[in-house]
């Protein structure tokens, strides 16, 4: 066995060392979990990275370099997400993205350590967007915390500008994930004076029962909902049955058409999400993508992804890092560092990738790029935007933020 | 061939008793020692880092548990929940200032105890109904570390580990942390080498094969089940403690969570049960590396062909060759 091991090791770096000396293109590393818990949604997103990357290549790619994506799956299990990390990182990538909250916590140490630099919008640790604290950890898009604030404030508005008397029911699978914005959510609700009650289910979702007969009790004005995939479509039965109105219902940004069409397109009429990418393929960037790619047969992937919003993720996720290198390259030049993309990645300013995304301004002190987000309706066949991009209560959320970071710049300096 | 017996003579009791009296086992233990000492100047920091050092920590890991499981014939499917418990005492412990090796040691007693305490209930029922009551040790404290801020370290339930120190000396190069894992691997698997020439060894296996019977010829079944509970607890508390040492430098529940305490269950299987042979030379971390119908495939196979599992194999390639080519030889 050792000496396979050995001969394995041998072959196998022999390689490594060969595609080093090629390695002439900017490389991304997507150490995904294409097999287990995430696989709603890293195939779109990796998907999307890949054609990103075909069509940024079929224009010359970046000052010359072509883009590179090398995916990789972790089965969303921490060892294989450091083994993943561990192998990229020598083949000369610099920068991460793991789309899997415990991973990409199991990796976070390795990467403050190395100077790499860890993507992680929309899964891992919400404070990672302080910038002070987390060198190397970009977050771009919004927190959970400041999603949920978003949310407040959207029915702020509806409600006429105040939310005295007005009940919210926050509806949340109970483990990290979902537990994640109550802080915030009870804080507001303090300081605005609605009246919140809070409404765990367990693992693994399928059963809401408890959660539901409280909640007909509870009668409330809106709810907010922190689930995943088909937990929004037992969510969605449970509120026929008990007579709730659909349209009091606000996800987070992880409900996307494969959802819709399992609650039935005409069905989840009324139906709102909270997202930072603006859902459907009707816009320039998506068009150039179908008319280069798709029409052409050069597609990375099944087509119809293309009307699924985790495909927008990742557009979002992966054009806004190659804007960073992009940047990278402009101001110092090529070889590119992880330090310099940094940089870069720093000095993106108001980049909303033709009107797909949120504006994002990143700076060395916010790496979450302004945690923008809107709110989006199910009209039936289409997600119809109610709300301009917004922030809301940013300084509550960065109290909540800087809470957290000092506690991981307390026990970093222990070391 | 290998295994030649000649001159192999039991002329004293400590000779008799000797963990290999056949000269060929000794140079395989020897050999394999050496590979695995010399194994930081053989192998490329990735595989000594993400393949052998994580691998290691399994093997000790795996053997805690076969303790338990193969020793004392008790099914226990919460094995992960107690390297979780070894692993947040031992963190916490280092963050309040008590040196690493002294927090290892309370992470090991932690699990132990939180271990025996829910023996003591767990113990009153056998078979299925036990290995359904460790499940729920699990679930117990997967709920506990989620709902606890103190423990889990606040909504990202992310607690970061401080770099390990051995005599006040940082260690945190690749081949450091690799022979801090070397060290726990070889101690546990001599422990559990050991385990069968000792009054403990032999009651635990008077127990596995029929408590009452045990009972019968004075083997207090109940109190040799807890220190087996206890032991195996500790190994894997610390086994825990220094795979976030080693290898995660964070500690968050999903790393201890009930497919752990499966797979941990699936490599003691494959392995075997019993037999504590093979302590580091399996590849434990290859098999973590399939997918996941490959366990239920590899478990069912083995429950079914050889029971008990590649030690056994192992066993019979080195009978056959220790007479070969006298086939007919009685062994």
């Amino acid at each position: 066995m050792k000496f396979l091991c050995i001969a394995a090791s041998v072959a196998l770096s022999a390689v490594s060392v060969l595609s080093a000396k090629a390695a002439d293109p900017i490389r991304f590393g997507l150490c995904y979990d294409l097999t287990k818990v995430y696989s709603f949604v890293t195939p779109q997103v990796a998907q999307a990275a890949k054609d990103y990357a075909d069509l940024v290549n079929s224009k010359g790619g970046l000052d010359g370099h072509p883009i590179e994506m090398v995916v990789q799956d972790h089965g969303n299990e921490p060892q294989r997400g450091i083994e993943c990390y561990e192998k990229l990182k020598r083949e000369g990538v610099m920068v991460f993205d793991t789309l899997s909250t415990p991973v990409s916590r199991a990796v976070l140490p390795r990467i403050m350590k190395d100077s790499n630099i860890l993507l992680q919008s929309l899964v891992g640790r919400g404070d990672a967007v302080d910038g002070d604290v987390f060198k190397w950890v970009f977050p771009i898009g919004p927190t959970y915390w400041g999603q949920a604030a978003n949310d407040i404030e959207y029915i702020k508005q509806k409600s006429g500008g105040t939310l005295k008397g007005v009940k919210i029911a926050f509806l949340y699978v109970d483990y990290p994930f979902g537990q994640e914005p109550i802080g915030i959510i009870k804080t507001l609700a303090a300081k605005e004076g609605f009246d919140l009650q809070l409404f765990p289910y367990p693992l693994p979702g399928n059963d809401q029962a408890s959660a539901w007969t409280q909640m007909r009790r509870f009668a409330p004005d809106w709810i907010i909902s922190w689930s995943l995939s088909n937990m929004h479509v037992i969510a969605s039965r449970a509120m026929k049955r008990n007579g709730i109105a659909l349209d009091k219902y606000i996800a987070v940004n992880w409900m996307n058409e494969v959802d819709i069409n399992n609650i039935g397109a005409a069905a989840a009429k009324g139906m709102k999400r909270g997202t930072n990418v603006a859902g459907g393929s009707n816009h320039p960037l998506m068009q150039e993508i179908i008319k280069q790619l798709y029409d052409k047969g050069k597609g990375n992937g099944d087509r119809k992804n293309l009307d699924d919003v985790y495909y927008n993720t990742g557009l979002a996720i992966w054009s806004i890092a190659i804007e960073g290198a992009r940047l990278a390259l402009k101001k110092d030049g090529w070889p590119l560092t992880s330090e310099k993309i940094k940089n870069g990645l720093e000095s993106i300013n108001g980049y909303d990738a033709n009107g797909m995304i949120a504006p994002v301004t990143v700076s060395a002190k916010d790496h979450g790029g302004g945690g923008k987000t809107r709110i989006e309706m199910w009209d039936g066949s289409k997600w119809v935007p109610q709300t301009d991009w917004i922030a809301a209560y940013t300084d509550e959320v960065w109290n909540v933020v800087k809470i957290q970071s000092a506690d991981y710049a307390k026990s970093d300096a222990a070391k | 061939m290998f295994f030649r017996q000649a001159g192999v003579y039991h002329t004293n009791y400590v000779a008799d008793r000797a963990l290999f009296p056949v000269a060929a086992d000794r140079w395989i233990i020897a050999m394999i020692l050496a590979l695995g000492v010399a194994a930081p100047f053989l192998f490329s920091s990735l595989y000594l880092s993400s393949y052998l050092l994580p691998w290691l920590v399994w093997t000790a890991g795996a053997l805690g548990l076969n303790l338990i499981l193969g020793w004392a014939g008790q099914f226990h499917l919460g094995y992960a929940a107690i390297m979780g418990i070894g692993a947040y005492a031992t963190v916490h412990a280092n963050r309040f200032g008590v040196p690493w090796e002294f927090s290892i040691v309370i992470g090991g007693v932690s699990a132990a105890v939180i271990g025996s305490c829910f023996a003591f209930a767990a113990l009153r029922v056998k078979g299925l109904y036990l290995a359904l009551s460790t499940l729920a040790l699990q679930f117990v404290m997967d709920w506990t570390i989620s709902h606890v801020p103190a423990i889990s370290g606040g909504t990202q339930a992310t607690l970061q580990a401080p770099d390990i120190r051995v005599l006040g000396q940082p260690i945190v190069s690749d081949a450091g942390l690799y022979y801090v894992a070397l060290v726990w691997c070889v101690l546990v698997t001599l422990f559990m080498l050991n385990l069968r020439r000792t009054a403990l060894g032999r009651a635990l296996v008077a127990v596995r094969e029929k408590d009452f019977a045990a009972a019968v010829i004075g083997v207090n079944s109940f109190y040799f089940k807890l220190v087996a509970f206890s032991t195996s607890s500790f190994i894997g508390g610390v086994s825990g403690a220094i795979l976030i040492g080693t290898f995660y430098h964070a500690v968050t529940p999903e790393q201890f969570s009930v497919d752990v305490s499966i797979q941990v269950l699936a490599m003691v299987i494959v392995i075997s049960w019993g037999a504590a042979r093979f302590g580091f030379s399996l590849s434990i971390e290859a098999l973590a590396h399939l997918p996941q119908a490959l366990y239920g495939a590899l478990i069912i196979s083995f429950l079914l062909v050889e029971p008990l599992g590649l030690g056994k194999i192992y066993k019979n390639v080195r009978d056959y060759l220790l007479v070969w080519p006298f086939g007919y030889v009685k062994k």
